[in-house]
């Protein structure tokens, strides 16, 4: 009954016209019966305004595909420039690779013959067979990049260090002399060489630099350098002046007495220098000079 | 990859999927939230979500997959600012056909609706949520607690206490 504390769903079992005849019948003489049949008459005869599923649905529809031709629009200009010039003059002719390369503190987007997206990070090199593609979605890549691909056949990149094939899916890759790492953040990437072979899944990822791979997750929806800044997780610090001479055109001068295999996480901005130097090295405790023409950084002991 | 698994990349599955489901959640969206402007926009990022990665989400999953997206915009949209409850323009009063009362319960019945509608916006979010899906959408208490995934007992106590609530609110009139 109303008045029984314990009885904490009388109300809704009476809305709901669940209530025994006596039940009902001792409520109804209840002085507060009134009040809530009047409260819920009131709000059955309110009304909500009414949803246009149809106009929804079309609203929908339109911009589903202005989202689909958005890596377009992303295309550099340099980009558009450069693979102009390789038609008029008939590069293509001579082979039918296509190849991009970034420079150093570069990012180029280039959208693959099918659609798919692929973000060159900076001092990286990829080359793919546009003729072929429909064949075999294959990429050659030496550096880093992030790769969201359409689905349909296999996506093989293919690198020194191994080869990760994907269905359909988001994942970077980055592969630097030894260093290898990749981070897959939506599907499913199948990484393999010739002594390891995993599936990793959306928000894992996997690294090897020559003693022993290592696998974790993480929790970034894309890669942190498409917004400008370069992250790590416990990566030796020589992997780490690698970045940095990427990402700035530098030369670190590594005539210090720092053990290079000792263990860096932190980020670093991609856009400004010296915010990047002095994050890095303070953390790392060593003081450190940039020289005149900005070229070369001289660690001091 | 061939997938010949009802698939909501199928355009008319998702179709089909969008014209049963997209009220009541754009409903459950604006009762949570309170802004119908921004409830159908968030069903409309939710669906497009959907269709974008559709080759991983089932028929049979899109649903929870919809509700968890659009709670989780709806989350993150007003974690910043309190929403007031805004049911003007949006909740009426439905037109009723017998006209034949005198115009003192009239106006005294439009003063009621009022109060009511004020009391409803007050109410607690989850409290709100189920009051308005049990009353307008006429949802069962069984059918609310699969919307949000949790049980039916649960429900059962929110509506009990939303009345208990707006009779408090409402007081003698």
């Amino acid at each position: 009954m109303l008045d029984d504390k314990k009885d904490d769903i009388f109300l809704s079992r009476w809305a709901n016209g669940e209530l025994s005849e006596d039940e009902l019948l001792e409520f109804k003489a209840h002085p507060e019966y009134q009040h809530y049949e009047k409260i819920i008459a009131g709000a059955d005869a309110l009304d909500l305004k009414d949803f246009d599923t149809t106009n929804a649905l079309l609203a929908i529809k339109s911009n589903r595909s202005t989202k689909k031709s958005k890596p377009t629009i992303k295309l550099w200009p340099y980009m558009a420039a450069a693979a102009s010039i390789a038609i008029i003059f008939g590069l293509f002719l001579f082979s039918p690779k296509e190849s991009f390369t970034t420079g150093f503190g570069e990012k180029l987007t280039v959208t693959l013959p099918d659609g798919s997206e692929m973000i060159l990070n900076a001092k990286s090199n990829a080359i793919f067979d546009k003729n072929n593609w429909e064949d075999s979605r294959l990429v050659t890549l030496e550096g880093e990049a992030f790769f969201k691909v359409k689905k349909g056949s296999k996506f093989t990149v293919t690198t020194k260090n191994g080869e990760v094939s994907v269905l359909g899916t988001q994942f970077t890759v980055n592969s630097h002399k030894s260093f290898f790492e990749v981070n897959c953040f939506e599907g499913k990437v199948s990484v393999s060489n010739n002594k390891y072979n995993e599936v990793l899944t959306a928000g894992k990822a996997y690294r090897n630099f020559g003693i022993s791979p290592e696998n974790w997750s993480f929790k970034n929806q894309e890669p942190s350098w498409l917004t400008n800044t370069s992250s790590f997780r416990s990566i030796p610090v020589k992997y780490l002046f690698v970045a940095l001479e990427k990402q700035y055109d530098i030369k670190i001068n590594q005539n210090h007495n720092l053990d290079l295999q000792y263990k860096y996480t932190g980020t670093f901005p991609n856009d400004n220098i010296k915010v990047a130097l002095k994050t890095v090295f303070s953390t790392l405790g060593i003081k450190y000079s940039l020289s005149q023409d900005g070229k070369t950084v001289v660690l001091e002991k | 990859m061939p997938n010949n698994k009802k698939s909501t990349c199928d355009e008319r599955a998702f179709d089909e999927f969008f014209k049963s489901h997209s009220k009541l959640l754009r409903n459950y969206v604006y009762y949570k939230f309170g802004d119908l402007q921004q409830a159908e926009d968030i069903v409309q990022d939710a669906f497009i979500k959907l269709w974008h990665n559709c080759s991983k989400v089932p028929l049979d999953k899109a649903k929870s997959y919809v509700y968890t997206i659009a709670t989780n915009l709806g989350i993150s949209d007003t974690r910043h600012q309190k929403v007031r409850f805004k049911y003007k323009d949006y909740i009426t009063q439905r037109k009723s056909d017998v006209n034949n009362e005198s115009p003192e319960f009239i106006a005294l019945e439009k003063e009621y609706m009022e109060t009511l509608k004020n009391a409803i916006a007050e109410l607690p979010e989850r409290q709100r949520e189920v009051f308005l899906l049990s009353r307008i959408d006429k949802k069962t208490y069984r059918e609310i607690a699969e919307l949000s995934n949790v049980s039916v007992k649960a429900i059962e106590k929110l509506m009990h206490k939303a009345l208990v609530t707006l009779r408090k609110k409402i007081g003698n009139i």
